[in-house]
């Protein structure tokens, strides 16, 4: 497939990020195992801002854009929380403002509201807002993942809890996927002629059979279904973690 | 009557004895264990009659080229049994079992609310009356049971059939949705002390996620049907492609609900074999936590794969893709049940009765089905076996040799509890074999007819090789399995009459339901026994070696209010009806439609009245929270302003209404008019019902009913209130905003 595997994207930015989160990590945490989540989640992070997806989400396919999309609020913030050390509590006047419903908010709000049409065509089209968009990706997942994945045991949901959660956040992007999987509307114009700066336009038109409606309805499938699959992972986790508590602490707890 | 004379009269109609003696007591019973026998009786006789018309059907492809009966019976014929095995038989039958033994399994008295329990069974026979009524009069529905469209509209069916099927269906989707709401309330808060969710049975527990998925799936078909009767009555074009309607939108909505509903009917079958395998293996099951979570795993898939009942529609291929891929994910979390029920009779000592081999059965079949299900999740090869014998095949393996199979296993294990007489073994022996040979017979030649071609719904066929012997052997086969049915039918009469006193607990089982006398006292439990762990009575016969204690004692569910949990599910209920309307609406206006647009609507007007609505959502808070300051007074007078407000709110719908119509808007003028009407109706509609709630509820006020006392009712109607509200918030962004920024 041409040259197409080695079309890699330089950001110092995403690369000076990087380098900042080990360094603050490593700087204030001591190695542990759980340093590895942190490697995992720096390694999709550069993947997903410098592979050849992000070159293929430069203008090229929305559906790129829309993996690209879930890495962020999905993986890496899921990643580096479970990175963090069981020590690490949050603020309460913080933890306050993080209650479910803010959080799920976030998480959900995450996903629908850059692909409202001006804003998604504004993300692919400036630098700037593509910049206020993965960091707001990222801070926003980071916020939907704090209610499940915090590391402190007594600021997480509750686990029956954090089923309902997981399952409205599914329903809520199966609606998000529904709707742009069978959109007439092109939610993202940008990508409708895209400047053949790598010239792989060729391979996604002909070879891969890429057209501009069907690369809006994999991108929608992508919201659909996997990412529906992650939820439901975590729905299991959720699962996990309320058989698991024991018959005694709790019992002489309460 | 004076207040000790009323609870004479009280306390005369509590009294069994005496009500015993009432002719009509069967019929006026809000007695869980009543009505759950009323509803295996309901479907024994459903399943009497679709059972005759497979017969029949199977009498015609006997022999090539058979004239029995005309084309237009047989259509009549294959949409009936689907119709009837699927929603008069096994949702019946599960519910029946349900309704008996989950409050059993639980340590309760009866359901959370009786009433709604017989009204939700009542539903069965007037919904089966309706269905089969157009079948007495020779004008049933010949659209197949999932009747697509353009077919199930008025050009191509032109007759009542297809109305009486939507009718019917949706009065029965009705019940099954207040059976769920009952079931999930009386779990989530009717559960003995100790009886956490943790320690469910998972008969129980799997009844309960299972109503969760039918309070998700029902109103999705009830959508679907609504805009056909829609369609049908008022001449408008949801599905008809000619006038820009779309036939797929159809598929999309049944199968969104269609293929949930297989896992309706599978799940509690599920349970009821998790239940029987461990008590005649004498062990307790293997991996509870898996059976359990990978029961909510098949719940939340079988949300999202409907598309795969589409592949021969010519969805692209992205579609098909992703839809193979989630649909071979379901394998997951069935295959890690069928090797916890395979572990847990491993190394056990197995007792062969007939519950029992009607497990194993059902576990081989069972098996059987899933894979060739598997196999049409690989596309090219649906594309070939769809709507051949080979999808016959393989769906009636998993309702008859999975699902049918668990429900005459659960008959004949709870059978002792429910009369309190055993069955025969030896004719329950007989009808086993018959079954077994019968189904097998019948259901799986017909793999070989499929893959030779032979189409699925046809009314006869020629004369080709193979053909005819395999019809054959499949239509002999047919008459084993009603033999075994006449075979149960007499095992159970003989047992009724003749059977051996049964005791408590005949097969030595561990949960609640045996620790009562059977058949259970009217309620249900002298005392019960402590709870620490899944399996009671094994810890009560073993004090010295019991299970270890499994989670806390208490959780925190036990706390919730039955009415706020029942009317939130309720809620959900509704949501879902309204999300399949609001994204019809969105799929047919997302390009405006020739002729009136949303742009004809007053954003402005609206507006107003919309801030009226929420404005009243905010009294009806505050009318909450008088009620709880004790202030009677400020409760009803807040009531008055919500009232008025939710009336202003109605009275401008009625002002644009008025508006449309007189500029020769009606519901069937074009798409946008049609989905307009259809889902501001409905909303309308909740919005009046939620104004005359209310104005009982103030009537009950005023008269000094909640003076000092909780209010349940207040609360109740307080949350549909704020739900119609927040319905209202996405019905304004769809319908009015949304079209103006497209």
């Amino acid at each position: 497939m041409n040259n197409l595997i080695f079309d890699w994207v330089w950001s110092p930015l995403a690369a000076l990020c990087a380098a900042a989160a080990l360094i603050v990590y490593f700087c204030r945490v001591r190695w542990s195992r759980r340093g590895w989540w942190l490697l995992a989640a720096v390694a999709v992070y550069l993947l997903t801002l410098m592979s050849p997806l992000a070159a293929l989400a430069q203008g090229y396919l929305f559906s790129a854009h829309m993996l690209q999309h879930i890495l962020l609020v999905l993986a890496v913030p899921a990643l580096a929380l479970m990175a963090l050390p069981g020590s690490a509590r949050m603020p309460a006047r913080f933890a306050r403002l993080l209650n479910p419903g803010v959080c799920w908010a976030c998480g959900v709000g995450a996903m629908w509201i850059w692909h409202a049409p001006a804003l998604c065509n504004a993300a692919a089209t400036s630098r700037l807002v593509s910049v206020g968009q993965t960091l707001s990706l990222l801070l926003l997942g980071g916020m939907f993942w704090w209610q499940l994945l915090a590391p402190d045991e007594g600021q997480r949901i509750a686990p029956l809890h954090g089923v309902v959660y997981l399952f409205a956040a599914c329903v809520a992007c199966t609606v998000l996927g529904i709707i742009l999987t069978f959109s007439p509307v092109t939610v993202c114009r940008a990508y409708l002629n895209p400047v053949d700066r790598l010239g792989i336009a060729p391979i996604l038109k002909g070879t891969w059979g890429m057209t501009a409606a069907r690369d809006q309805q994999i991108g929608g499938l992508i919201m659909w279904v996997p990412m529906c699959m992650v939820y439901l992972g975590a729905i299991f986790g959720q699962l996990a973690r309320w058989y698991s508590v024991p018959a005694e602490t709790v019992s002489t707890a309460s | 009557m004076n207040e000790s004379a009323a609870e004479v009269a009280i306390e005369t109609v509590l009294d069994p004895d005496v009500r015993a003696h009432y002719q009509l007591a069967w019929l006026s019973t809000v007695d869980h264990k009543r009505i759950g026998i009323l509803y295996l009786l309901t479907g024994l006789v459903f399943f009497v009659a679709g059972g005759i018309e497979a017969l029949v059907m199977r009498l015609q492809l006997a022999v090539p080229n058979n004239h029995l009966v005309a084309p237009d019976t047989f259509n009549m014929l294959f949409t009936m049994h689907g119709t009837t095995m699927i929603f008069l038989v096994v949702m019946p039958l599960l519910f029946g079992l349900a309704n008996y033994f989950v409050p059993l399994q639980i340590g309760a008295r009866d359901m959370a609310f009786p009433r709604l329990n017989a009204f939700s069974f009542w539903l069965v026979p007037l919904g089966g009356i309706l269905l089969h009524f157009s079948m007495l009069i020779g004008d049933a529905s010949t659209v197949g049971w999932f009747a697509y469209a353009p077919l199930n509209e008025t050009p191509y069916a032109s007759r009542l059939g297809v109305d009486y099927w939507a009718v019917s269906l949706l009065v029965l989707g009705i019940g099954s949705v207040g059976t769920a709401i009952n079931l999930i309330t009386t779990v989530l808060c009717l559960r003995a002390p100790g009886m956490t969710l943790r320690r469910l049975p998972l008969f129980t527990w799997m009844n309960f996620v299972n109503a969760f998925l039918v309070l998700a799936a029902i109103p999705v078909l009830n959508g679907a049907l609504v805009m056909l009767l829609i369609d049908r009555q008022l001449n408008t074009h949801f599905f008809l492609p000619a006038e820009g309607g779309s036939p797929i939108l159809w598929q999309h909505i049944f199968w969104a609900f269609g293929h949930p509903e297989v896992y309706i009917l599978a799940i509690p079958a599920f349970g009821i074999v998790s239940e029987i395998i461990p008590v005649f293996s004498r062990k307790p099951i293997f991996g509870y936590e898996f059976v359990a979570g990978s029961t909510v795993a098949i719940a939340l898939l079988s949300v999202g794969v409907w598309a795969h009942h589409m592949f021969t529609v010519g969805l692209g291929h992205p579609m098909d893709m992703f839809f193979a891929g989630s649909t071979m994910l379901i394998a997951i979390p069935t295959g890690v049940k069928v090797l916890n029920w395979s572990a847990t009779m491993y190394r056990g000592r197995i007792r062969l009765k007939t519950p029992m081999l009607y497990c194993v059965a059902f576990l081989i079949q069972f098996l059987c089905g899933g894979i060739t299900g598997i196999s049409h999740a690989i596309v090219p090869l649906d594309w070939q076996t769809k709507n051949s014998y080979y999808l016959v095949a393989h769906f009636h393996y998993v309702a008859v040799g999975g699902i049918l199979f668990a429900i005459l296993a659960a008959v004949h294990y709870w059978f002792p509890k429910m009369s309190g007489r055993m069955l025969s073994e030896k004719l329950g022996r007989w009808s086993f074999w018959l079954m077994v040979i019968g189904f097998n017979g019948t259901f799986l030649i017909q793999h070989s007819l499929g893959l030779a071609g032979m189409g699925r719904r046809i009314y006869t066929y020629p004369d080709l090789p193979g053909w005819g012997w395999m019809n054959m052997v499949s239509t002999v086969s047919a008459f084993f399995m009603a033999a075994a049915a006449i075979v149960i039918l007499w095992n159970i009469g003989c047992a009724l009459l003749w059977g051996a006193p049964a005791g408590d607990n005949p097969w030595e089982a561990w949960t609640l339901e045996w620790a009562t006398t059977s058949p259970p006292a009217v309620d249900n439990f002298e005392a019960l026994p402590p709870i620490h762990s899944r399996r009671p009575l094994w810890d009560d016969a073993n004090p010295d070696r019991p299970d270890p204690v499994v989670g806390p004692d208490h959780d925190g569910a036990s706390r919730w209010d039955k009415y706020r949990c029942a009317i939130v599910a309720f809620a959900l209920s509704e949501g879902g009806f309204f999300g399949t309307l609001i994204l019809a609406f969105l799929y047919y206006n997302v390009q405006p439609q020739a002729g009136p647009t949303a742009k004809e609507l007053d954003l402005m007007k609206t507006g107003i009245f919309s801030l009226c609505l929420f404005a009243s959502s905010f009294t009806m808070w505050r009318s909450e929270a008088a009620h709880h300051r004790g202030s009677n007074r400020g409760m009803i007078s807040w009531l008055m302003i919500t009232i008025a407000l939710g009336g202003v709110f109605i009275a401008g719908q009625g002002l644009e209404y008025g508006k449309l119509l007189t500029h020769g808007m009606r519901i069937d003028t074009n798409l946008f008019t049609t989905t307009f009407f259809t889902l501001t109706g409905f909303h309308g509609i909740h919005v009046v019902v939620g104004l005359l709630l209310m104005l009982i509820v103030m009537g009950l006020a005023v008269a000094g009913d909640f003076v000092g006392k909780p209010a349940p009712m207040l609360g109740m109607v307080g949350i549909y209130w704020h739900f119609v509200d927040v319905v209202w918030v996405f019905v304004l962004t769809v319908v009015y905003v949304l079209p103006r920024c497209l």
